[in-house]
């Protein structure tokens, strides 16, 4: 294992976990659902990329690091459809996005 | 870069053995990443029934190799834009947001544009789809104030070269 | 590089468990329902990390499928679980 993919990972990973924190401090900080939902869906898919691009330099073989980007693309597709789901269900029922008094 | 304008009868819902091959060889590729390579006998005919089963979930979708290959840099850089902004917004003292929701009519003919408009924008720097009907997109936005409509337009050139056979769209 | 990986394993532990918190605030269900996606998220990012950290790949495959539960889970919720709150509102 080379020093230099080791530095690479320890710096996509600490990225990666960086996004998580903020989408979590977004999740509790931001006003209603709409805003919370912006905050997670963003933060968390490019927080997992990361995890998953800083583990590819450590993957065993190449075809756990392609199953690796295949974990990360089914997320991307299925976290935007489900930020959009959960939205559209929240006008339908009637919630008024927050905005600034 | 302009989409050659073909004639559409020409081309309506025939799908040629190279486009059923590369849909065979790509579930292939994903049953030998699934499995590690292993239980062909099961793997064969799934691969088999996925590719006749595209056109009842996808029908008649043309997609450009080349438009899709300009759309995932785009894509990517943007994504991880909008995770930068949503991220600064959420840990700055104060909360710099001021949301509102946003009316934006596509002129992306085909139904699989339009979804992967809708899903996109939702990845995007402070947008995010609400409601997708028919022609028009509902966008609740994280700033009002941040240059939305230029971004959608922008978004939409960018999907309309991934499906050409939707409407060349011309800037606003 | 072992020691590493589970160190960032706990971070993110962390970040998901504050987002329970907003499960216990709601208000809405759907505030609950966007914990259950983070977690889905979180759980799959821990879920690599581990393969990695403990040398089974056997749960990439896991977070596969939770990956996949995840969404399901999302659409089953909005068509049955959701409208029901305000099934006895007139109008809308």
């Amino acid at each position: 294992m080379s020093l230099a993919a080791d530095i690479l990972t320890v710096v996509l990973l600490l990225a990666g976990s960086l996004f998580f924190v903020a989408g979590t401090v977004g999740l509790l900080r931001f006003p209603d659902l709409y805003t919370r939902i912006h905050a997670l869906t963003k933060a968390d898919n490019v927080g997992l990329g990361l995890v998953v691009f800083g583990l590819l330099p450590q993957a065993a073989s190449l075809a756990i690091a392609l199953k690796l980007v295949l974990v990360w693309l089914l997320i991307l597709l299925a976290s935007s459809t489900m930020g959009h789901l959960l939205a559209r269900a929240a006008l339908r029922n009637g919630i008024r996005p927050w905005t600034r008094p | 870069m302009s989409v050659p304008s073909r004639s559409r009868a020409g081309n309506r819902r025939r799908v040629s053995s190279v486009r059923l091959l590369f849909r065979a060889a790509a579930f292939g590729v994903l049953w030998a990443l699934l499995s590690g390579g292993r239980a062909w006998a099961i793997g064969i005919p799934a691969v088999l029934l996925a590719t006749a089963a595209v056109p009842l979930a996808a029908p008649a979708n043309r997609w450009s190799p080349a438009g899709a290959a300009r759309f995932v840099p785009y894509f990517l850089w943007n994504s991880l834009r909008g995770a930068i902004d949503v991220a600064v917004r959420a840990l700055k003292r104060g909360l710099p947001i001021d949301p509102a929701v946003v009316r934006y009519e596509t002129r992306l003919d085909s139904p699989a544009a339009r979804v992967l408009m809708a899903n996109t924008v939702t990845l995007l720097p402070g947008t995010l789809s609400a409601e997708l009907d028919g022609k028009v997109l509902r966008v609740h936005v994280l700033n009002a104030a941040g240059p939305v409509a230029d971004m959608l337009n922008t978004l939409e050139e960018r999907v309309a070269g991934f499906f050409p056979q939707a409407e060349p769209p011309e800037r606003r | 590089m072992t020691v590493f990986l589970l160190l960032v394993v706990a971070i993110l532990l962390v970040s998901l468990g504050g987002g329970m918190i907003q499960a216990l605030r709601g208000p809405t269900r759907g505030d609950r329902m966007l914990v259950v996606q983070l977690l889905g998220t979180g759980a799959v990012a821990v879920l690599v990390l581990l393969a990695e950290a403990g040398h089974d790949p056997a749960l990439v495959d896991i977070a596969l499928v939770l990956a996949l539960l995840a969404a399901i889970t999302m659409v089953a919720f909005v068509r049955c679980a959701w409208p029901l709150e305000d099934a006895d509102e007139p109008g809308s």
